[in-house]
């Protein structure tokens, strides 16, 4: 079956159209995706100086055909409290104004050539929407999987929380190790309402081989608060444009990031704090370790937008290295278009595993090599011990632990 | 075999810096000897030298403790020989909890070569129990254990932690430098307290301190005397008044007087 798909360089904007109408979508999505792909067919690539993107061959990408990608996982018996936790396809037929309204808001369909291919072929996805009020406590999950070779998935989470509505989303990307070529482009939208909770984990653990494109962006109203936790372990080459945007005045972000590049993986991420309301918080600390001859980027910013006021915010970004042939580039930003800020901080460090920490761990006994792994989980943990699930964080564990 | 700690003309350098100068020392089993000495004589690198730090250079002179040339073993091997060192300045490894290093530790020293580590690990419940008994004696509450590891923590609770590890690891040649400075009286008490319930006659036990203090309560059979990298003195318990007394340079006068 793989072999009848058409690759990238085979699909017309004809195709795109004929695609979404068979699929019984609405005439305003096959109308944005029609959009979408002229803008992606006429575009050139972005010019990401640090992401290689060299060896990504458009004749051997070949978009999956179906939503068989998508796992979600929670508890039905919510649906009675309005939760709606479902396929996009699905909820195009019972909340498509509420799709229509949101989709393509956050994260901007046409801002560069990824961004557009996305937003023409995304395939597989959820919705996740929580109403007014409504507290859920045991996480919700969603995991999109590749499990064929050379094959491209375009999934989308499309999360809505009501006011003061809160949730925990664990989003989650695996799959076997890969032959190069297979390719994931996500979209990741957040909506977090007025004094509204959320707790969003987001970890990309392919296996090798994988390329990953992503956007991600969370908008949070009016005393909203998101915890946030990005980890990045797995595939071969990824670029993640993640941003959240205070935009109502109280709104509060905690950002956690873990990222391990080790073989020759190269994985880019880089994560913004957009400050437009009066009297936000933010912080955002991301941990990064790179081993054998991996290549990692750190492009972390500040951006305080000049409608803003009394902004407190905070970026610290700290690397690892366990080989002296990794590399990472850490290039934090700060872009403030105001006087008006409360407090502003940034700390950045970079070095090998330290000496004397190693030395004091094996005076108790502990092996060279154990002090290390030991050490490199320790440097985790702020991330790590987010993860609401025992057992995901076992896995994670054990593969950080593999890396080193 | 003996199990006395033996350093037999130890030269170390670190850089350009010469350190030690032809240290002659035996800690004999079932002792408790302190070493004094004014500030930078050489008594911390002495103290990293037994343990494995990979900073210094040891230029001359061996360690033997059980049959091993010391210098030869890594840190952790030389831990699971039975050596400790409590630090003077503990290293903090933020992260990583105690209860998490400490059992990672007592799991390291019940290791046996070709067995699985699974197998040879220490029972929850056993952990759990000598922890809270080593906890009890030294004083400490029990939320210290989910904390990471001397990740801001107090002088005096970085102290009682080093004796801690010391407990639960049941060393026969401790080497504890300078655990009292930073100890209010009764912590002092405490600390001291937890040392002597371990000392007797199978385990040898070195300690650094700058103060007659702490040798109230750890009370030396034997006394030596460091300065510029050598050991210029060996005395009894009196030896250790005198110095607190009069001050290093009497010594040093005699010393160079006799030169
Ligand atoms: N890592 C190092 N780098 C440079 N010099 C060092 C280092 N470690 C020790 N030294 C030097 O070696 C000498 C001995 O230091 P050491 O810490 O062993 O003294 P000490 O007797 O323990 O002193 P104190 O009583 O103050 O603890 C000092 O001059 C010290 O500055
Ligand atoms: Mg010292």
């Amino acid at each position: 079956m793989t072999t009848t798909l058409p690759t990238l360089n085979e699909i017309s904007a004809e195709m795109v159209v004929a695609r979404s109408q068979s699929a019984g979508e609405p005439a305003w999505l096959t109308e944005r995706r029609r959009e979408a792909w002229t803008a992606f067919a006429q575009m050139n690539p972005p010019e990401w100086r640090r992401t290689d993107l060299s060896k990504l061959d458009p004749t051997t990408i070949a978009p999956s055909d179906g939503a068989h990608a998508t796992a979600i996982q929670w508890d039905p018996a919510l649906a009675a409290q309005g939760v709606v936790f479902t396929t996009l396809a699905a909820a195009l037929h019972t909340h498509e104004a509420l799709i229509q309204k949101y989709m393509d808001t956050a994260v901007e369909p046409l801002k560069h050539k990824f961004s557009a291919l996305r937003a023409a072929l995304w395939q597989d996805g959820a919705l996740l929407y929580v109403p007014k009020g409504v507290a859920i406590e045991v996480p919700l999950r969603l995991i999109y999987t590749l499990a064929t070779d050379g094959t491209a998935i375009f999934p989308r989470t499309l999360v809505i929380v009501e006011p003061h509505a809160s949730v925990t989303l664990i989003e989650e990307f695996t799959s076997p190790d890969l032959r190069a070529g297979s390719f994931a482009g996500p979209i990741t939208e957040l909506f977090v309402g007025d004094g509204a909770s959320v707790r969003f984990v987001s970890i990309q653990h392919w296996g090798s081989g994988v390329y990953h494109l992503a956007g991600q962006r969370a908008i949070l109203a009016r005393d909203a608060n998101i915890e946030w936790t990005s980890i990045q372990l797995g595939g071969q080459v990824q670029h993640i444009e993640a941003e959240t945007t205070l935009v109502g005045n109280g709104s509060r972000l905690n950002w956690l990031g873990a990222t391990f590049a080790a073989d020759t993986q190269h994985l880019v991420i880089a994560p913004w704090m957009r400050h437009v309301g009066h009297n936000c918080e933010s912080f955002m600390q991301f941990k990064t370790v790179v081993n054998d001859t991996a290549y990692s980027v750190f492009d972390g910013m500040i951006k305080i937008e000049h409608e803003s006021a009394a902004t407190s915010t905070r970026l610290e970004e700290h690397a690892l290295h366990l080989s002296p042939k990794a590399r990472n580039d850490s290039i934090p930003g700060l872009m403030i278009s105001t006087n008006d800020v409360l407090k502003g901080g940034h700390a950045s460090t970079s070095g090998d595993i330290d000496q004397e920490q190693l030395f004091y761990m094996q005076t108790r006994g502990i092996p060279r090599a154990e002090a290390q792994r030991m050490i490199v989980m320790g440097f985790f943990e702020p991330a790590l011990e987010t993860v609401p699930l025992e057992e995901l964080r076992a896995e994670l564990t054990a593969e950080i632990a593999a890396k080193i | 075999m003996s199990n006395d700690l033996i350093i037999k003309d130890l030269y170390a350098r670190i850089g350009d810096k010469e350190i030690l100068r032809g240290v002659n020392l035996t800690v004999r089993q079932g002792t408790i000897h302190a070493i004094m000495g004014p500030n930078g004589s050489g008594k911390s690198t002495l103290s990293y030298i037994i343990a494995g730090h990979p900073s210094y250079e040891v230029t001359g002179g061996e360690i033997w403790y059980k049959g091993h040339n010391l210098l030869e073993l890594e840190p952790d091997e030389r831990s699971r020989l039975g050596v400790f060192l409590a630090f003077q300045y503990p290293v903090a490894v933020p992260g990583v909890t105690v209860a998490n290093f400490l059992r990672a530790a007592i799991n390291a020293h019940r290791a046996e070569e070709g067995k699985d580590p699974k197998e040879t690990a220490i029972p929850a419940a056993e952990f759990r129990k000598l922890l809270r008994e080593g906890l009890n004696v030294l004083d400490m509450d029990e939320s210290f254990i989910r904390r990471y590891l001397n990740d801001g923590f107090s002088g005096g609770e970085k102290k009682r932690l080093e004796i801690l590890q010391m407990m639960l690891l049941k060393p026969s040649m401790a080497v504890l430098d300078e655990t009292d400075s930073g100890l209010d009286i009764d912590a002092l008490r405490i600390v001291a307290n937890g040392v002597n319930r371990l000392a007797g006659p199978e385990m040898g036990v070195l300690v650094i301190t700058h103060y007659q203090r702490l040798l109230n309560y750890i009370k030396p059979d034997v006394v030596s005397v460091m300065m510029d990298g050598r050991i210029v003195r060996e005395g009894g318990p009196e030896l250790a008044l005198e110095l607190e007394e009069k001050g290093y340079d009497w010594l040093r006068e005699e010393l160079t007087g006799a030169a």
